[in-house]
Order: structure tokens, then sequence, then C-alpha cells
């Protein structure tokens, strides 16, 4: 192919791996986050005692 | 019978569009002007090299176009908002595709008549010799507008009833335009320069395939796009 | 063409706990599993390892947009308010994979290629879907009926999956005839095993996701009509 390859680059590979990992954490927290919020909305809204 | 009846809607529902237009003018001027301006921009951006602008002409120049003719679209459906007037239109009988080819007939002529005038001054700016075959230039031009107007009537329907129309209208009607302006710009740039390979018929066959698939997948969703 | 707005439906059947702590272990098996027993590539080195990443994001990238194609076309058919639900949070998973995928390609186009991008059929369409992903959460926040919400997000998408094959078959026509060199990505498959175990963890994760933003939507629903049952004078929804 003739590409030019600079070998190691393992920096490349740390970056991919890091960035995958805190996005999916990232997005984990968020999913749990939102989770919550809602059901804890709708338990006040179905006992009644939710007013915006 | 029932066809006719659709028909007379379409007829009614573009001349009626095509009379707004007329009557106020405005909207068309300041359209075209947009779309010179535009191609100032961009002759600023590439040159002076008038070698380096005749090679981005076509690219430009549909640009120019697609750029100037969204502000149409989302026009189209202000008018009947303002007046309340698409609501009444929605109430009468008949089928929910009349107001799209309406509507989208509409557009054609409009974008049309702003292309001609865009493609003239365009030609000239970038030094770009009129090709004696003009009307077979101005003809794949055209194809390349119905995909652009196709897809940008059916679009300006929705983003004209939210909140933000302006920057939603350009970011759902650019990324699904791709085949459509890929194609017209390559058909365009290739016009004008010589079809030296013979590469031109492949991508206005494209380019005709891309409206075909984009008009009926337009037509059957507007349906669930205006109903509500 | 019945209005669902009217439709009620209670709180949503949590997603199962031991699905996110199985999807968690086997995640972090297989990316250990794959990092570990992978030898250093004759030709790539150690960039190989970029592709147990990269290959499962884009995996689940495109099957999220089937999920989305699916059930868009579901929602217009049968008018389940939940259909739509789930396109959203299938879209709204695809778009942050859509993403990774984009960065990862990036971070292994660079050292391989040279070049940080290149405008081949397989990185331009997938910016287009990522584009596309971006457009169809961006109307979604725009719009509140959710009526009118479902009908247009569901076009948005279904338009969206039509376009991206397009977009791929015509750039590939615009780089033949422009004769540019053929893709580099072409690797031989022998760290399969690995792929395939990474593919499937992502998959499960995915899946996890799709079903905790579902279930989020499930509950705001479920609380909105709680909310109005209350304020029309009843107490419970």
């Amino acid at each position: 192919m003739g590409s030019p390859i600079e070998h190691g680059g393992i920096e490349f590979v740390v970056a991919a791996y890091v960035i995958t990992w805190v996005v999916l954490g990232a997005m984990l927290t968020r999913l749990i986050g939102a989770v919550r919020r809602a059901r804890t909305e709708y338990q006040q809204a179905s006992k009644g005692e939710f007013r915006t | 019978m029932a066809f006719r009846d659709d028909m007379r809607r379409i007829r009614a529902i573009v001349w009626k569009d095509l009379t707004t237009e007329r009557r106020s003018k405005a909207g068309f001027n300041s359209v075209v002007s947009l779309g010179v301006t535009i191609l100032v921009l961009f002759g600023l951006a590439l040159g002076p090299d008038a070698q380096a602008l005749r090679d981005a002409a076509a690219g430009a120049l549909w640009l120019a176009v697609l750029f100037a003719g969204v502000l149409a679209f989302n026009r189209s459906y202000q008018v009947e908002l303002d007046g309340g007037a698409l609501e009444a239109l929605l109430l009468y009988p008949g089928a929910r595709w009349a107001i799209f080819a309406g509507k989208l007939i509409a557009n054609l002529i409009f974008v049309s008549l702003m292309l001609v005038i865009v493609v003239a001054v365009g030609l000239v700016l970038f030094g770009v010799r009129v090709p004696a075959q003009w009307p077979s230039l101005l003809g794949l031009m055209m194809l390349g507008v119905v995909g652009i107007v196709a897809l940008g009537t059916f679009y300006a329907a929705m983003s004209s009833r939210s909140r933000a129309r302006e920057v939603l209208l350009p970011l759902l009607l650019y990324p699904m335009l791709i085949p459509v302006l890929l194609a017209a710009m390559m058909a365009t740039k290739l016009f004008l320069s010589g079809d030296l390979m013979n590469e031109l018929g492949t991508w206005v066959s494209l380019l005709g395939a891309f409206d075909v698939i984009f008009l009926v997948a337009t037509f059957l969703a507007f349906e669930y796009v205006i109903e509500v | 063409m019945s209005r669902n707005d009217t439709t009620q439906f209670g709180p949503p059947r949590p997603a199962p706990a031991w699905l996110g702590w199985g999807a968690l272990l086997f995640f972090l098996f297989t990316q250990v599993y794959a990092v570990v027993t992978s030898p250093a590539d004759a030709m790539m080195g150690h960039l190989q390892k970029i592709l147990y990443v990269h290959v499962p994001s884009a995996w689940v990238t495109f099957a999220a947009f089937g999920v989305v194609l699916v059930a868009s076309i579901h929602f217009l058919w049968k008018e389940d308010e939940r259909a739509d639900l789930l396109a959203a949070a299938s879209a709204e998973v695809g778009a942050m994979f859509c993403g990774l995928t984009l960065i990862q390609g990036m971070l292994w186009g660079r050292p391989t290629w040279g070049v940080w991008w290149s405008w081949d059929a397989r990185l331009t369409s997938t910016l287009v879907l990522f584009l596309i992903f971006v457009g169809y959460l961006a109307l979604r926040s725009f719009v509140e009926d959710p009526h009118r919400r479902g009908q247009w997000s569901a076009a948005v998408g279904i338009l969206g999956a039509i376009n991206v094959p397009i977009v791929w078959m015509s750039v590939r026509w615009w780089r033949t005839l422009h004769q540019i060199q053929s893709d580099p990505r072409e690797v031989a498959p022998v760290f399969l095993r690995g792929w395939l175990l990474n593919v499937a963890a992502f998959s499960l994760i995915a899946v996890w996701f799709i079903w905790k933003r579902y279930e989020a939507a499930r509950y705001e629903r479920a609380a909105e009509h709680a909310a109005q049952a209350a304020a029309l004078g009843g107490n419970n929804g």
C-alpha cells in the first residue's frame, strides 16, 4: 500500500480508547440521571402533587 | 373525474402562489439579488486567477442557487401561515398531495426564473464562455432544480411551522441534497468544461434517477407531514 | 387518522439491572481480551487495536439507524406513540455512536494514511448519516406537539434512511470517475474473534442505552398524562 505508517503510533490507540470510554461513561451517567428524574416526576404527578 | 379535480386544485394553488409573488415582486427581486451577491462572494473567495474561477464556476453557481432558493421554500408556507390560510387550505376537500404538487410547481417556476438570471450573471462573472448548446445546459440545470425544489418544498412544510425555522430548514435539507447537488454540479462542470471522458450522460441519468426517487418519497411522505 | 393524544399509557417496564451489569462486565472483558490477546500486526503495529472500538461503533451506528427506520415506519402505520419514542431513543444513542465512529476513524486514518479525513464513500456517507441524526434530533427539540413531532420526525428518519445509501453510491461514483486510490482500510480479518466479541459487547451496551433512554421518555409521557388526569379531576392516570 505504501502508506506512511509511523511505527508505534500508540498515542492514537490510547486516544481512541480513552475517548470511547469517556463518551460511553458520559452517556451512561446522563441516561441514569434522565431516568431517575423522569421517574420521580412521574411518581409525583401520579400522586397529584405535581404542579408547574 | 377525481383526477381532473385534483388537477384543478393544483392549478389553483400554483396560480395563487405565483400571483402573490407577482404582486409583491420584492420577494423575487431580493432572492435574485442574494443569488448574485453570493456569486460575487464566491468570486472573491476563489479568484482572482481566471482559470481557477472557471473550474469552480459550476459548484459556485449551484451553491448560489441553493442558498438563495432556500429562502423561497420557507416563504412559500410563511405567506400562508401569516394569514392562517394553511388551515383553510387543509379544510378544503381533496387530496393532500395536490397541495404539495401546487406548492412544488409554484416553487419550481420561481426557482427556475431565479436560476436563469443567476446563471447568466454567473457565467459572465466567472468568465465562462456561453456554450453553443445552452438550451441543453438549461435543461440539465432544470433537472437539478427539480430535486432541490422537491426536497426543499417538503422540508419547508415542517420547518416553517416549527420554532427556529431559519436554522432548521438548512440543517435538514442540505444533507439530504448531497446526491442531487453532487450530480448536478458534476454534470454542469462537465458540460461547461467539455466532456472529454464521456461521463456527462452518466451524471445526467443519475440526476434524473435521484429526482424520481426523491419526488416519489416526498409525495408519499407529504400526507403525514401536512396532516397535523 | 386517529389522534393519539388521548392514548394513556402507564409507567414503562424498566430495563432489567442484570442486563446493564451484564453488558458492562462483558464489555470490560472483551475490551481487555482484545487488547491483550492481539499481537502487533506486521503492517499496522498496534494501530490494529483501534479497530476493536471502531468497527463495533460503526456497526452499532448503522443498526441503531435501522431501528429508527423500522420504528418510524411502524409509527406512521400503526400510530403507536411508543414506536416514536423508541425511534427517538435509538436516534440519540445512534448519534453518539456515529460521532464516536467518526472520531475513531480519524484517529485511525491519521497514522495509517497520513490524513485525518479522506473523501471516500464510507467516510462521507457516515458523516452525512451523523448530520441526519443531528437534524432529526434538532427537529424533535423544536416541535412540542407529540403527535406532530412523531409524524414529522418519522418522515425525516425514513427519508434520511433512503438518502444514506444514495450518498454512498453517488460519492463512490464521484470518486471512481476521479480515479483516486482504493480504500486502504481493507484489513485481513486475522483478528476476527476480537472484533466479533466487541461487536456483541457494543451491541449489548447500545441495547441497554436505548432501553434506558426509552424508559426515561416513557416516564416523561406518563407523567404528562398523569398531570393531565389530575388537572381534569381524576387522581391517577
